[in-house]
């Protein structure tokens, strides 16, 4: 199932494009990379694709149902969001737990269900001990750590991150790419996210988007590469 | 000193307030709008003047101004969110000034312009109640069913959009309901104190909780005390009210922040060694999947 595309899109912040002609494809249940230097409107791509953007000229779509027809859920990590809102005065449980009312009516009561989906979440990040620290308290790679927990208690259809794992050491990368890998494989998860860190990412990758300079300044994407075998164009 | 009508007036008015200005407080607080509650409070000023020159009701010709500005604040804050702190002094000087120049055309306003700034508990009138207590059953109906994707917008307005809240929408309402808040909260403490009622509670229930209901309550309770305690003060020793509650609640947040942090240089000498030991122990990076799969 086409999850989002792109078409021929042209978008700037001034009145020159930064990102010209761009045209690509997210299928469901694959794990994309997007990547290319600074600079290059990685970000400024993931927001076209979401919508929080418009372009200039092209064509953006996002599946707005699954294939059953029920409402398709899209999450979000945007890059450094650590940095904001130190001062929110929350802890680590109430705000992962938050993610589950994404779905929904908004005045429903929280379940058992709930509580064990953001548990599972914050296991699977390795916060479950901080679980009752404010989340002001916590380091940048923490802080980061628990949005995507949020993100994961979404159970998202599709799942967006730029740069998830700034701030994160080196084991904790490992650990997050193979939690990436398994949410693709077991839950049928689509996950695009921009990265630098394309060396150690690539084993678990399904595909790389990378953006490329056009003569003239702009960005161009996108040259795909396939990797490891992993690629199954989904229907 | 309750058995005199206006007092009576000012206390139900003072609580009604306090109850509902905190909670905006806030969410204003962490949406980084503290500053709105000022300028809408400058902007209504306006209204008040307006409406006493052309002889409508000045309580209602503020509340509705108020109202519009915060609807033309929205829409200037979506376009320029990286000059919001400018766009807010221009308006607010554009507020005063109008009130300004609008008052000296009419003798009798002026008189009491000093009730307006600074407020007066005799200025509360009948039509400021029903005001004051429709605006606090209409900002308690939407803080309370609201609740959820307020949480997840205060906290990020991108995420929220992104995963389906009607982020626009709400953003609008609340910009409407402050400005009505702020309308309403006018008589009791004036145009230059409205932001005490609204920012001061929440800034050290901010500080102090460490969940969002928690925060919301302690504003409520924070709030409540200093409005009660600034009122009787105020009437005791004959100060001006406005100016009594905002000091009574700038003094309950000094005494607050200046406890929290004897109670952390208390504890961290006592506990941080340990504290430190059992984080050591318990927390770690992302545990890896390889070894027990099985369990997911």
């Amino acid at each position: 199932m086409l999850l989002a595309s792109l078409k021929d899109v042209d978008f700037g912040y001034s009145d020159v494009p930064t990102l010209h002609n761009a045209s690509l494809e997210v299928h469901s249940a694959e794990f994309v990379a997007v990547t290319g230097p600074n600079g290059a409107s990685k970000t400024t791509l993931l927001k076209l694709m979401l919508g929080l953007l418009k372009p200039w000229k092209g064509k953006v779509q996002l599946a707005r149902k699954r294939d059953d027809g029920s409402r398709l859920t899209v999450s979000y990590v945007p890059q450094q969001i650590a940095a904001f809102n130190g001062g929110f005065p929350s802890n680590v449980q109430e705000f992962v737990l938050s993610g589950v009312h994404s779905r929904g009516s908004w005045l429903r009561k929280v379940t058992e269900k709930d509580r064990a989906a953001a548990e599972k979440s914050l296991r699977q990040v390795g916060m479950w001990q901080l679980r009752s620290r404010r989340i002001g308290e916590l380091s940048g790679g923490q802080k980061q750590r628990i949005i995507i927990a949020r993100a994961l208690t979404q159970r998202p259809d599709l799942l967006i991150m730029d740069e998830p794992t700034t701030g994160m050491d080196q084991e904790s990368r490992a650990g997050f790419y193979e939690l990436m890998r398994h949410m693709v494989e077991v839950h049928g998860m689509t996950i695009v996210m921009v990265t630098h860190g394309l060396d150690e990412c690539r084993p678990y990758l399904d595909r790389i988007i990378e953006l490329e300079r056009k003569g003239e300044g702009g960005w161009k994407c996108c040259s795909t590469t396939l990797c490891n075998g992993h690629f199954v164009p989904a229907g | 000193m309750l058995q005199y009508d206006f007092m009576q007036r000012a206390f139900c008015a003072g609580g009604l307030i306090a109850i509902i200005a905190s909670v905006l407080g806030v969410y204003l607080m962490l949406r980084r709008q503290a500053l709105m509650a000022d300028m809408l409070s400058h902007v209504s000023l306006a209204g008040v003047a307006a409406g006493a020159y052309l002889n409508w009701n000045p309580t209602l010709s503020g509340f509705l101004t108020a109202v519009v500005g915060a609807v033309a604040v929205e829409y200037v804050r979506r376009s320029y969110k990286t000059y919001s702190e400018i766009s807010v002094a221009i308006i607010m000087v554009g507020g005063l000034s109008t009130a300004v120049v609008l008052m000296s055309l009419n003798k009798s306003i002026s008189k009491s312009f000093t009730s307006y700034l600074f407020g007066s508990v005799v200025a509360v009138d009948q039509t400021q109640l029903v005001l004051m207590a429709a605006v606090t059953v209409i900002g308690g109906l939407f803080f309370f069913l609201l609740r959820r994707p307020l949480y997840q917008m205060t906290f990020d307005e991108e995420t929220a959009r992104v995963s389906g809240l009607p982020v626009g929408l709400i953003s609008m309402m609340f910009s409407v309901l402050t400005g009505m808040i702020v309308a309403a909260a006018m008589p009791v403490v004036g145009v230059l104190l409205v932001s005490s009622l609204i920012v001061l509670p929440a800034s050290l229930a901010i500080r102090i909780a460490s969940r969002f209901s928690a925060a919301l309550l302690l504003a409520v309770g924070i709030g409540l005390t200093g409005v009660f305690a600034g009122l009787t003060a105020s009437y005791e020793l004959s100060l001006p009210p406005g100016g009594t509650i905002a000091l009574v609640l700038l003094a309950l947040l000094l005494i607050g922040v200046g406890l929290k942090k004897a109670i952390r240089f208390v504890r961290s000498k006592s506990s941080h060694v340990a504290a430190a030991d059992t984080e050591m122990h318990t927390y770690g990076p992302i545990p890896r999947l390889s070894g027990d799969s099985h369990n997911h």
